[in-house]
């Protein structure tokens, strides 16, 4: 534990017994947390740990009910994020808040404009940036618009925006969410060059990984309240997840044995048009066998939703094919899709899974309304449709108070716990399942995994679109990669490298590998 | 033969007449577009305008009293507008109509309260703006003097406007914000920037220039106000503002456009065509612009077809021609 006295400039940020409570709801409770000069301190915790509201109070967002902030020492009262910048801090917000109209420069000098005869002055804000991004090394042309730049270059916008702003600490949610490999690990260079210049970053994340290869100190959350704060040498990956979670998890590849079966889907020459009416899905061509698990990576964005909707019937194929044991997809309604035999569990649950404002129960009967037991003679039977969900809610271990319980009520991972439910007992042959474990927390992560390998085990075919790759070793037989919507390789999911996948998420062949990566 | 009479300098100096008045409204519409405020209260904004702009110059026996008195009734109406759109977040197009509605209705009943008359104010010692003449210009151009002589004054502020914006947009911090706050509020948001305060200075600015337009319609080339005298120029700016996104020099060019075709319309008159036929012509040519604009993003979707039906004609024709090969 660091024992840092009060009142020394050794500390950049401390934060006191802070509490913040949203209704009954506390979502920060008595947090303590000391981050020194000169590192980088990682604050990982599941979802719902508090790690962003906390960072929110640091950064003058939210006002704590209780506690105390002190920023180099010095007792602070963070009103707005105003006295947070001026007093050295910076954030880096999780979606970025870019003008894409705008070019880099007029973004980064966006609320302090240069200006000159009342004018703003575009040639002084683009010498400064470039001055900035070279001497932070966040490689940016400043004269360009930001609508045309990809994420990785975008989060360094963010970043020089902050460092425009003065910061020497810096608070960064979620960084490498939408990066990919490659550009996380050029963050995690430019981080690094930061601390050794006598900066201090603090930054959120859940992905263990890179806590490890790149944190000095670690701070656990769990439940609104502060776990640990170790050295990050001191640990290992699953001390980490046991303190988040409170017990082990196992994230290792699941064990399965060998299986050889039938083509149930042939995909072939797919292409789709995105809403924009462009391209986004370009010429896919694969087989998902029955009791294999598929699974598609890339950075989202790059076709995966398209083929999902292309596959489940919600956007038409401009051209191409999509078989299911003998009927073509691309040429029915969703309904006949369905019927054909496919169960669909969609990215965005609640837009697409689940009607929020309904009960678990007719949630669960949603697509089998028609279908004996549950309607007889064109009439709804209720007592079978409650019977059904109270069942399920056993079987998939689903927190509510009951069948009748509002489904937008409950937390992330059982909202996505009930759309499985449904799905998984359709007796599909094809599973198609978008983002599982989206913003669910790790000990449901778990369960969700091993349900969707029980479904492997019962011979069924499962492709598994997922932007968290991690997901995707654990699981998947064989990984395929998209990148602006063609399918860049495929690599088998027992030996797959993740360095090898993250190239092809970047749009290079597998292959040509060389040290100006994403540049 | 006869036809091509009609191109000649006047047509062009009526085209510059006719633009002025809904390139004014539609640059002051500009403000609320770039803001993301989908404003169709701009008709009534312009005919409110128009009313107190007679009625102050008659008030005061001066023109320029009457296009602040014009002026400040738009104003009002914009503010009305902000109150209920940005700050109670009514829906904008509830909001818009409403207030189109009223300054119909209201334009009609002060008439009829002040002046016992229904249909128009005609005479009763209205004031109207003097034409501006620039001095030289005749020697200059000759003949061709009339397209930068004689305009009342604000055809000037309506052609000058629209530089000024285009700056205004790109060089000033007020311009700046307008287009974030439109664009990413949140983006605003995050940098301190009220939403509010600048959406409200939009509305402002917008019936200024609004109000200004309602003036020059009343107080311009007739002196005079009738029922509904905007005649529905508030909604052709509208149709410009989605079309243009509210750029300035996009708005220039669309309002020609229509100014040329009001201007044809009138010419056409002189050749025994029947009326209502010709009065339909700027409308008839706005479906038809605005066609034209938005068939211009077809070519893209057709290459993207054609990229598609090539790749399904290699696939198909490979294997055929070469015997077995794999597919790529």
């Amino acid at each position: 534990m660091s024992t840092t006295s009060p009142a020394t400039a050794q500390t950049a940020v401390e934060l006191i017994g802070i509490t913040k409570r949203f209704g009954a709801f506390v979502a920060n409770e008595d947090v303590n947390l000391t981050v020194k000069r000169g590192e980088i301190h990682a604050i990982i915790g599941e979802n719902g740990a508090g790690k962003t509201t906390l960072m929110n109070i640091l950064f003058g967002l939210l006002q704590p009910d209780e506690g105390k902030i002190r920023l180099n020492g010095q007792d602070t009262v963070v009103g707005d994020p105003a006295t947070a910048i001026s007093a050295g801090l910076g954030m880096v917000h999780q979606h970025f808040k870019l003008v894409p109209s705008l070019s880099v420069a007029d973004n980064v000098f966006l609320g302090m404009e240069i200006r000159r005869n009342g004018l703003i002055d575009h040639a002084t804000q683009i010498a400064k940036t470039r001055e900035l991004s070279e001497r932070f090394g966040l490689k940016v042309e400043p004269e360009e618009r930001v609508s045309l730049l990809s994420v990785g270059i975008e989060q360094r916008i963010e970043i020089l925006k902050v460092l425009a702003r003065g910061a020497r600490t810096i608070i960064l949610d979620e960084p490498t969410a939408v990066l990919t490999p490659q550009e996380s690990r050029e963050l995690f260079q430019t981080l690094r060059g930061f601390v050794a210049g006598g900066m201090t970053v603090i930054f959120i994340s859940h992905h263990l990984e890179e806590v490890m290869e790149v944190s000095d100190t670690v701070t656990v959350l769990r439940h609104g309240k502060h776990v640990a704060t170790r050295p990050t040498a001191e640990l290992t990956k699953a001390d980490m997840v046991r303190m988040m979670v409170g017990r082990d998890v196992s994230f290792d590849r699941r064990p399965r044995e060998k299986t050889d079966g039938q083509v149930v889907l042939d995909v072939k020459n797919l292409w789709a048009r995105d809403d924009r009416r462009l391209p986004a899905l370009r010429d896919a061509t694969f087989t998902v066998r029955g009791g294999e698990i598929v699974g598609i990576a890339g950075v989202a964005g790059n076709g995966q939703t398209e083929l999902a909707e292309v596959l489940s019937g919600l956007r038409p194929a401009s051209h191409g094919s999509a078989m299911l044991k003998g009927s073509d997809l691309t040429a029915l309604s969703t309904a006949a899709i369905r019927e054909a035999g496919l169960a669909h569990v969609p990215g965005d649950r609640l837009v697409r899974g689940v009607d929020g404002s309904a009960s678990i129960s007719s949630n669960l009967l949603m697509g089998r309304q028609n279908k004996a037991p549950w309607s007889r003679n064109g009439i709804l039977d209720w007592r079978a449709a409650g019977n059904q969900a109270v069942e399920m809610i056993k079987r998939f271990d689903i927190r509510a108070r009951g069948p009748e319980d509002t489904v937008k009520r409950l937390s992330g991972g059982n909202i996505q716990k009930v759309v499985l439910a449904r799905e998984f007992t359709n007796d599909a042959d094809f599973l198609l399942i978008d983002q599982p474990t989206r913003g669910v927390d790790i000990g449901a992560q778990e369960s969700i995994h091993d349900e969707i390998m029980r479904q492997r085990a019962s011979g069924r075919a499962v492709l598994v679109i997922s932007v968290q790759l991690d997901e995707l070793l654990t699981l998947a037989d064989r990984i395929l990669v998209m990148f602006n919507g063609r399918i860049m390789g495929e690599v088998d999911g027992g030996s797959a490298d993740s360095e090898r996948i993250g190239m092809m998420m970047a749009g290079l062949e597998p292959g040509i590998v060389s040290d100006e990566v994403a540049s | 033969m006869e036809i091509l009479s009609l191109f000649n300098v006047a047509l062009l100096v009526a085209t510059l007449r006719m633009t002025a008045p809904i390139l004014l409204v539609a640059l002051g519409g500009s403000f609320t577009t770039k803001a993301g405020i989908f404003n169709i209260g701009l008709e009534g904004q312009m005919l409110v305008g128009a009313f107190f702009a007679v009625l102050g110059s008659i008030w005061s026996g001066s023109a320029l009293v009457g296009v602040a008195c014009g002026v400040a009734a738009a104003l009002v109406f914009a503010l009305a507008f902000a109150v209920l759109v940005v700050s109670f977040r009514a829906n904008e197009v509830v909001v818009g109509l409403a207030l189109n509605i009223l300054a119909g209705g209201m334009t009609i009943s002060l008439m009829k309260a002040i002046f016992g008359t229904r249909g128009s104010i005609v005479g009763k010692g209205i004031v109207g703006l003097p034409k501006v003449q620039i001095p030289g210009a005749r020697d200059l151009l000759g003949s061709w003097a009339p397209l930068i002589n004689g305009f009342t004054p604000m055809v000037y502020v309506a052609f000058i406007a629209v530089p000024l914006l285009v700056l205004f947009y790109k060089r000033t911090r007020l311009g700046l914000y307008i287009r974030v706050v439109g664009e990413k509020p949140e983006a605003a948001e995050a940098l301190g920037i009220s939403i509010t305060r600048v959406r409200y200075i939009a509305s402002l600015l917008c019936g200024l220039l609004a109000g200004l337009a309602g003036a020059h319609l009343s107080l311009g080339y007739i002196t005079m106000f009738t029922e509904n005298m905007s005649s529905g120029r508030g909604f052709m700016a509208v149709a410009i503002l989605i079309f243009s996104n509210g750029s300035p020099l996009k708005v220039l060019a669309g309002c020609l456009l229509f100014g040329f075709a009001d201007a044809f319309s009138l010419r056409l008159q002189t050749f025994g065509f029947p009326s209502y036929l010709i009065l339909a012509v700027p409308y008839l040519v706005a479906l038809t612009a605005l066609f034209a604009l938005s068939y211009r993003s077809r070519p893209k979707i057709i290459r993207e077809t054609l990229e598609s039906m090539r790749k399904l004609l290699s696939v198909d024709n490979k294997p055929a021609e070469t015997g077995k090969q794999p597919l790529t």
